[in-house]
């Protein structure tokens, strides 16, 4: 079944910019873990902002969870958000907050104005923050301020932040580019292992071609806003590879 | 992005180097050439005798020695005046924390970067900042008194338009320069943009905003003397009737007492804006 499906998509960040998308199709399934790989600068991250409309398209159509992305109007749009849970490269949590309060945020589209404003979130919330929190093992920095983390552990408030809003499908954007190596595996490990388990299909932002290979089902390559590659991790060969970096792999 | 690996495109090193190249050279030195010859032209338009203004300052402390010396101190410990030193402090405060409380959301609409409504609350929030920075305080007051009569209700009011226009720039400023990270991750979360201001961007000004508050504070007293002066009471308003009645002893006094307190209230803010900061 398909959850997400993009055709001819197209943006400009200005009138008279350039096209940093050139008309990009592709399908997402229920179960897929993609990969969406290419170069800096090849439009990834502003592809995946479109499908939540943190970027507004220029051109084509996105239908997401049987929506009509594009068509939707403020609050409709707010409604489809919270359906879709996002991590990002630089995690974007708020530093000042503690780890509970940044985990809690992740309800904010299912919660009033004014229990927001005293950050009084319902009981049930959390419950399941502290269930989440201990799902990706952090139990013991409830409390701590965000800034008082580590790069691993703050992406794994990201990743909690992220499962609170019970999404329907994770937005990931480059994941682990801010991580070491062995965190970068560990924090891939995670969160496919609970996309896995609530049966929640990935759109995974990712530079780095191995752990792409690793861990997603199919890749989607991208080149300077044009669509290079689409298929399953095993089809994908070096002259692909070679295609999408325009360059030589070793 | 379309450089790729190994085919870097080299060119001919340069010989040499300076800062300011030809054509952004003229510009620079044409520039300060102009302010400098505009100067010269202005003083010499409107006769300005350097020597005379050297002379008059001798002049001025003559005056200030032979009318305002020995200033009246008795006067300025009278429990009078003393209640209206404590008015002054009472409608900057009062002012202050009115002006405050209405530049957050004024300030929050006419930040472009979260503003709630880009097409009909950003020009409104601009629009209610910028029209209470655009009069000064002195005409406040005088229209607040023709509307409200004389007292400190007139000057609470002026203060607090003076304080919604000053607080209301810096406060979104200080918005516009968020990191804009947490702002996007609220937005994906569904949070509507009331609940990204109290979580995205809230918690990065908080620290800011407390020090300009009580930055405001310490102006607005400052600018509680002179509102007092057009008729919104306090300290002001002594002022202008020993000026009137040409009681200059006394007015040396009153002016020394403004002295002395703008000094107590710019030394209580600094200390309170560097506890702020240390809170951080």
């Amino acid at each position: 079944m398909s959850v997400l499906s993009v055709k001819d998509l197209r943006v400009r960040y200005s009138a008279n910019g350039p096209e940093i998308l050139k008309g990009i199709s592709f399908e997402l399934q229920s179960d897929d873990f993609l990969a969406m790989i290419g170069p800096s600068g090849a439009g990834k991250s502003t592809l995946i902002r479109c499908i939540n409309r943190l970027v507004e398209p220029t051109g084509g159509e996105i239908v997401l969870l049987g929506e009509d992305v594009r068509a939707l109007r403020p609050s409709e749009l707010r409604r489809l958000r919270r359906n879709v849970g996002m991590i990002f490269q630089e995690f974007n949590l708020i530093n000042r907050m503690s780890v509970m309060d940044n985990v809690l945020s992740g309800r904010l589209g299912y919660t009033g104005n004014l229990r927001s404003l005293f950050r009084h979130f319902p009981k049930k919330d959390i419950e399941k923050a502290l269930y989440y929190l201990d799902r990706v093992g952090l139990t013991d920095h409830v409390d701590k301020r965000a800034d008082a983390l580590s790069g691993g552990q703050r992406q794994r408030v990201g990743i909690a932040r992220a499962l609170m809003q019970t999404p329907k499908l994770l937005l990931l954007d480059e994941p682990t580019s801010a991580l070491d190596p062995k965190i970068s595996r560990e924090v891939m490990a995670l969160i496919m292992g609970i996309a896995k388990e609530l049966g929640v299909p990935a759109l995974c932002n990712i530079h780095d071609v191995q752990l792409a290979k690793e861990f997603c089902n199919r890749i989607v390559g991208l080149q300077d806003g044009v669509k290079k590659f689409d298929g399953e991790t095993a089809t994908l060969r070096d002259r692909d590879l070679e295609e999408i970096y325009a360059m030589e792999v070793l | 992005m379309t450089e790729h690996a190994g085919r870097i495109q080299r060119s001919q090193a340069p010989k040499t180097w300076s800062r300011y190249r030809f054509p952004e050279s003229l510009w620079r030195f044409g520039a300060v050439l102009a302010i400098i010859v505009f100067l010269g032209y202005s003083m010499a338009f409107m006769n300005v005798d350097i020597g005379l203004l050297f002379g008059a300052l001798g002049g001025l402390l003559g005056v200030i020695g032979t009318r305002f010396y020995p200033p009246d101190i008795a006067y300025v410990l009278d429990a009078g005046y003393l209640a209206s030193i404590l008015d002054t402090l009472q409608m900057s405060f009062l002012g202050g924390m009115a002006g405050v409380a209405l530049a957050i959301p004024l300030a929050w609409f006419s930040a472009w970067n979260v503003s709630p409504h880009r097409r009909v609350l950003f020009p409104l929030g601009r629009l209610g900042v910028i029209s209470a920075r655009a009069i000064h305080e002195t005409i406040w007051t005088i229209l607040f008194v023709s509307v409200l009569g004389f007292g400190m209700l007139a000057g609470v009011s002026a203060l607090t338009m003076f304080c919604i226009g000053f607080a209301g720039k810096l406060f979104s400023d200080e918005i516009e320069a968020v990191d804009m990270g947490p702002v996007e991750a609220m937005r994906a979360t569904g949070a509507n943009s009331l609940q990204v201001f109290l979580f995205a961007v809230v918690p990065q000004v908080r620290v800011a905003f407390t020090g300009i508050a009580i930055y405001t504070w310490d102006v607005a007293f400052r600018a509680a003397t002179v509102v007092g002066f057009f008729g919104g009471g306090g300290m002001g308003w002594y002022l202008k009737r020993n000026v009137q009645q040409l009681e200059n002893l006394r007015v040396g006094a009153i002016i020394l007492s403004i002295i002395a307190m703008v000094l107590v209230a710019e030394f209580i803010s600094g200390w309170l804006r560097a506890a702020v900061n240390r809170a951080k």
